[in-house]
């Protein structure tokens, strides 16, 4: 019972995920038979010595227990193994792709969930009426295209206008900071609009069904009798308790925010994650596939948490 | 806002033919109810008056109209004079300036009416920041002062809606309903949720504001003891028109109209009780036997823990229901008493002692072999709209359990036992009823239906949870004469869970009365009126509220 | 709770089967649009065998022809007919679709049923275990194990079934959790009734409308993943998907060559299946809700009416 121990539960639970989320990369990787992994030290074209020293890393001839633990020692010390393709250790490639998909990911996330919650209480005060219908519709146009053709679409629209892949331009030098900043951000927009064009109208539709909820609710109907302005009650009612399953559902959307980020990194050549894990996919780069899953369940499970945080902050009834 | 300065014989607030339709733009007219039809009456400064009726005469309809509150399908016309000014005139726009500050609502759900995620003193202050009433430490001078006249403490300014109990919590929508001074206050139901004694309080506590700062109050209520005990006038409606109009006591006295006087004799009173010949009884042998029965808080079934520490629903009670004996198990909402018969029908776990039925002992038996049992003992609900599966009609309702029991061979031979039971509870010819829904039914027809599909295995033993409370009253007497007949025409025994002692006094042969666990008083209902042993009997039957208005309580 | 208010006669009768209230929501248009673009891709994609005006895997025009009169749709990078792509396409993703969502209502079902009938330690376990798979992102480890496991078809629809049915059976417990405490189920109970038969007369039935909504639902993200998988290369290489031929079009460089018609038909076949499908899904969802039925801050108000005469006959 109380406050604090519901806190110290979803620590718990938080953590619970992350470690059944490393016990399951561990057996679907090296455990299950019919994978063609069970050797995480067939680097392609590795030196005979290196090979050497990663078996014994690993523990590849020891008992499949043995190796379990030795694979949680290695997670703590950050060591994920090397990478087949450039044989780099796979933690390393990891968190420099990690660094180039935040910004544009956050930026589209961030600005999504805003246009969405504009665009939903928007709807949702005007339920019925002409506005609400077009901007209701719209949203499900939106939510209706799979990301990938929402980006190629962006990219033959935007040909010769807008910068189509990768961070910034390779070919440019001497550039002042100035400069550089404005080619980043030059080829981050597209990316980033395509984010937004896929988020934006899910977080839409959600918003404004928790937001014609709460405007059924009593305590509305009280708010309008103490002669509260339409503006307070929306802001201070209508609002402030549809947060709730906003937040929620924002949360449950987080696989969607992974899926568009991997679609978009593909089409746009953005040296990120998502792209990362496509080019071990392709090139059959088991390490860093599987360093890629945990590192995105990782941050997945991180993100719920502060979703949990928000909402025992937001909710005083949350009680164990 | 300019307000006519009036000499204090014109009304606050008048009603002048208020007419609302329902549905008529949505549907182009087409299906159009005229709802309230041509409402017409005063309230004087001051003044409380009851506004009385069955649920949906329209009598909430009418309050809210004044407050601008109908929803969008709503068409209304006519005047509501506020100290001689017509607030509705100009639409809801027109309407904002003077709500909260000269007329104020509360409403009947005091769960629902604070937003939750707010403390009760924000929600105070924002009411008078709005209306510039008070600003700054002023504001939280205000509210103290506001929760302390309504009997809170200041604290609870910082507490959450949820954190406070039903009767704090209409205590708190009280205070923030007059933070602005209001001349007129509406009360919609302000007690229907909330437990006897704690109604008796909050009616107290209305009457007293409403002398103090000389407040008119309209309170709608479908109880006619409330309106007695609380209004010096009362309307009564009927099919959005009120039929008749007058000071309580003219009206309990010579009510001119038939409604009113069926009113009047529907609403039990404990004063007639009194006077009723108590019958002799055959002695009869005990169906149900309860002993030392104790059940713990969380002892959902399954659960694993068994420490005693945990505090005790029921604390080691002991009755015995005979055969042909009404039996009412009377006390306030948590007292237990609804645990109890779930212990008695093994829905929950039993912590020590037995219940016995026929003489065998049936706690702690296997779940197959308490089904038979089920046969012997049925039960029956408080909400007779909850109570039937919506996709059902009567006829497979009431054949349920027959099929469940495997009872009656032939289709036809259970066809003969459900029309039988349907005649017996009074739903005749049986013919008409078998093949509707309940959306087709009145609710006190539904409740009917309930009590053939529980009566149709002519079981020994009735458990009836609060059978009548959802019932509008004129209704209510329908169905306990119902159960009085079965247990004499079918020697049952019945057991009846009531929080309404009037109602309990009317019709049980013997009242057992509970407080928090624990069994308080045991015995015939004459004696428990005429003198109850506890105090706490005392505090209930003085919560009772009369609807005889000469009939003073203790203050 | 405050008394609700008359809205409309026809809104008295609130507790309807719920299958009435799929009959219902048809009334409204974005339903019956939904329904019929739903049963309009099914048809056409049955039919499309016969439909297609030329072989999806022969080449029968130049590489990426605009569209013509006789290739309504142009060609794709091979010189094949688009028009004949998406329309065996649509048969495979819209299968895809179909097949994984029908596992999803499986599991999804049964998981919530059980789970919200029985509570107790099964419901502590059984939404424990839902929590897991909430959590997990879907994707990426639908691309793993597609990865691990080889590309294929059922692969993919086996992935996808098994990885999404947490929203229905979150759904469907809730329900399920209600329905439990309703009277009449508590009364079913006292009669003394087996669960299976609760379940099967009681339960279910009334679970059923919302099964349709979240399976209708779930095809919309089972075609989603389908052709997120195909576009990541994961599908299988010889089937033709929406997602295989948007994949193949970017590929080989339909983009650099602004050949919009090698991809924008597949995307706009998905966009409208999907709003189909949402349409659909979403009115059943919204019409079983009870708490949108009431709205106190509507953007329209009461109104007034003048008052023509006195007395009770005044209109």
């Amino acid at each position: 019972m109380g406050r604090a121990s519901y806190l110290w539960k979803r620590t718990g639970f938080a953590l619970m995920t992350v470690f059944v989320a490393i016990t399951f990369n561990f057996i679907l990787f090296r455990v299950l038979p019919g994978s063609a992994i069970t050797r995480i030290s067939r680097v392609p074209n590795a030196s005979p010595a290196l090979k050497k020293a990663l078996e014994e890393q690993f523990g590849l001839d020891r008992p499949i227990w043995d190796q379990y633990l030795l694979y949680l020692k290695g997670l703590f010390t950050g060591n994920l193994g090397i990478s087949y393709s450039n044989r780099q250790p796979v933690f390393d490639n990891l968190m420099e792709a990690f660094g180039n998909t935040l910004p544009m990911v956050s930026i589209g996330t961030i600005l999504a969930i805003i246009l969405g919650i504009a665009v939903g209480i928007h709807s949702a005060v005007r339920r019925g009426t002409v506005a609400d219908h077009v901007s209701t519709n719209l949203a499900v146009l939106f939510y209706a295209f799979p990301t990938q053709f929402l980006g190629m679409m962006l990219l033959i629209l935007f040909a010769g206008v807008l910068p189509s892949a990768g961070l910034h331009d390779p070919f440019a030098i001497g550039m002042t900071p100035w400069e550089e900043f404005l080619d980043r951000a030059k080829h981050m927009i597209l990316p980033v609009l395509t984010l937004i064009l896929t988020l934006y109208a899910e977080n839409a539709l959600i918003v404004r069904s928790s937001m014609l909820e709460t405007l059924g609710e009593d305590y509305v109907l009280t708010a309008r009798a103490k002669g509260l302005s339409r503006g307070k009650i929306i802001s201070s009612y209508a609002l402030r308790n549809a947060m709730l399953p906003i937040v929620t559902m924002v949360a449950l959307a987080l696989g969607a925010i992974v899926s568009g980020a991997i679609l978009i990194e593909v089409i746009f050549s953005w040296p990120g994650i998502g792209r990362a894990l496509y080019d071990a996919v392709l090139q059959r780069d088991y390490p860093m596939l599987q360093g890629g899953f945990l590192i995105i369940t990782v941050v997945v499970v991180v993100l719920n948490y502060i979703a949990d945080l928000i909402y025992f902050k937001l909710d005083p009834r949350v009680v164990d | 806002m300019s307000r006519k300065t009036t000499a204090s014989t014109d009304p606050a607030l008048e009603f002048r033919n208020l007419n609302v339709w329902f549905g008529s733009r949505e549907h182009k007219g087409r299906f159009e109810t005229h709802t309230i039809r041509d409402v017409s009456f005063a309230v004087m400064p001051g003044e409380r008056i009851g506004l009385v009726g069955e649920s949906g005469c329209g009598k909430t309809t009418t309050i809210l109209a004044a407050m601008g509150l109908l929803p969008a399908s709503a068409d209304v016309a006519g005047e509501v004079l506020l100290d001689g000014v017509d607030i509705i005139s100009k639409g809801e726009a027109g309407l904002n300036p003077y709500r909260w500050k000269d007329i104020a609502m509360v409403f009947q759900g005091a769960m629902s009416a604070f937003n939750p995620v707010k403390t009760i003193g924000w929600q105070i202050s924002e009411a008078l920041e709005v209306h510039r009433i008070t600003s700054g430490t002023q504001t939280r001078q205000r509210v103290a002062e506001l929760l302390e006249m309504v009997g809170l403490s200041p604290e609870v300014a910082g507490q959450f809606p949820h954190q406070l109990s039903g009767g704090m919590k209409q205590r708190a929508v009280i205070a923030m309903a007059l933070s602005c001074n209001p001349k007129v206050l509406l009360a919609d139901e302000p007690t229907t949720a909330l437990d006897v004694v704690v109604q008796d309080q909050i009616l107290q506590l209305l009457v007293q504001l409403s002398i103090d700062l000389n407040l008119t109050l309209v309170l709608v209520t479908h109880d006619l003891g409330v309106v007695a005990q609380s209004c010096t006038r009362a309307a009564v409606m009927l099919n959005g028109e009120i039929v008749e109009d007058g000071p309580v006591d003219q009206l309990y006295r010579e009510p001119r109209h038939e409604y009113t006087k069926s009113l009047f004799e529907a609403t039990p009173n404990i004063a007639d009780i009194m006077a009723r010949p108590i019958e002799k009884k055959v002695p009869k042998p005990n169906l149900l036997e309860v002993r030392d029965l104790t059940v713990r808080y969380g002892n959902s079934a399954g659960s694993l823990s068994r420490s005693d520490s945990r505090p005790a629903a029921v604390d080691s009670i002991s009755f015995s229901l005979a055969a042909g004996e009404l039996v009412a198990l009377v006390g306030q909402s948590g007292c237990g008493k609804t645990t109890t018969v779930q212990a008695i029908m093994g829905m929950i776990d039993v912590a020590a002692g037995s219940v016995l039925v026929n003489g065998s002992e049936t706690v702690g038996i296997p779940d197959r072999k308490r089904r038979p049992l089920r046969r012997t003992m049925q039960m029956i609900y408080q909400d007779p709209y909850e109570a039937l599966d919506v996709r059902f009609t009567v006829r497979d309702t009431i054949e349920e359990p027959l099929l469940i029991h495997k009872v009656g061979e032939s289709r036809a031979k259970r066809q003969e036992m459900i029309e039988a039971s349907l005649e017996e509870v009074g739903l005749t010819p049986a013919s008409r009823y078998l093949n509707r829904y309940p959306h087709e039914l009145s609710g006190g027809q539904r409740q009917r239906v309930a009590i053939a599909a529980s009566i149709v295995l002519r079981p020994a033993i009735l458990l009836a949870d609060e059978p009548v409370s959802m019932l509008d009253v004129t209704l209510r007497s329908g169905v306990l004469d119902l159960l009085d007949e079965l247990r004499h025409s079918h020697e049952m025994g019945i057991l009846m869970i009531t929080h309404d002692l009037s109602t309990a006094a009317e019709h049980a042969d013997r009242i057992i009365v509970m407080r928090e666990g624990k069994i308080v008083e045991d015995g015939a209902p004459k004696s428990i009126i005429d003198s109850p042993k506890s105090d706490y009997t005392k505090l209930l039957l003085d919560s009772v509220p009369s609807p005889d208005p000469s009939v003073k309580r203790r203050v | 709770m405050i008394t609700p208010l008359p809205v409309s006669p026809a809104s008295g009768e609130t507790r309807r089967s719920g299958w009435l209230t799929i009959l219902g929501v048809l009334r409204e248009p974005t339903a019956a649009i939904g329904l019929g673009i739903l049963a309009l891709f099914s048809l056409i994609s049955l039919l499309s065998p016969w439909l297609k005006p030329y072989s999806s895997r022969v080449a029968s025009c130049a590489v990426f022809e605009p569209p013509s009169p006789a290739h309504w749709l142009g060609c794709d990078d091979g010189g094949i007919d688009v028009l004949s792509l998406v329309l065996e396409g649509g048969q495979v993703s819209m299968y895809v679709g179909f097949t994984a969502a029908a596992i999803t209502i499986g599991i999804g079902a049964t998981i919530g049923i059980v789970s919200g009938y029985f509570g107790g330690w099964i419901d502590t376990v059984l939404m424990r275990i839902t929590d897991y798979f909430l959590v997990i992102p879907q994707i990426v480890l639908m691309i793993v194990v597609a990865a691990v496991w080889g590309p294929s078809l059922e692969h993919v629809i086996v992935v996808i079934g098994v990885l999404m049915w947490t929203y229905t059976a979150r759904i469907v417990r809730a329900q399920v959790k209600s329905l439990r405490e309703r009277i009449y189920i508590k009364r079913v109970i006292a009669l003394g009734s087996g669960h299976l038969r609760i379940i099967w007369r009681h339960i279910l039935p009334q679970v059923g409308p919302l099964l349709v909504a979240s399976a209708v639902l779930a095809i919309t993200v089972a075609i989603f993943n389908e052709t997120a998988l195909a576009f990541l290369g994961l599908s299988d290489p010889t089937a033709i998907t929406w997602g295989t031929i948007m994949e193949h079009a970017f590929n080989r460089a339909a983009v650099s060559t602004g050949a919009w018609w090698a991809i924008v038909p597949a995307g706009f076949a998905v966009a409208f299946l999907i709003m189909g499908c949402y349409l659909f899904g979403r009115s059943i969802e919204d019409a079983l809700n009870p708490r949108l039925k009431v709205s106190y801050l509507s953007p329209f108000g009461w109104q007034l009416r003048p008052l023509v005469g006195r007395g009770k006959d005044a209109l």
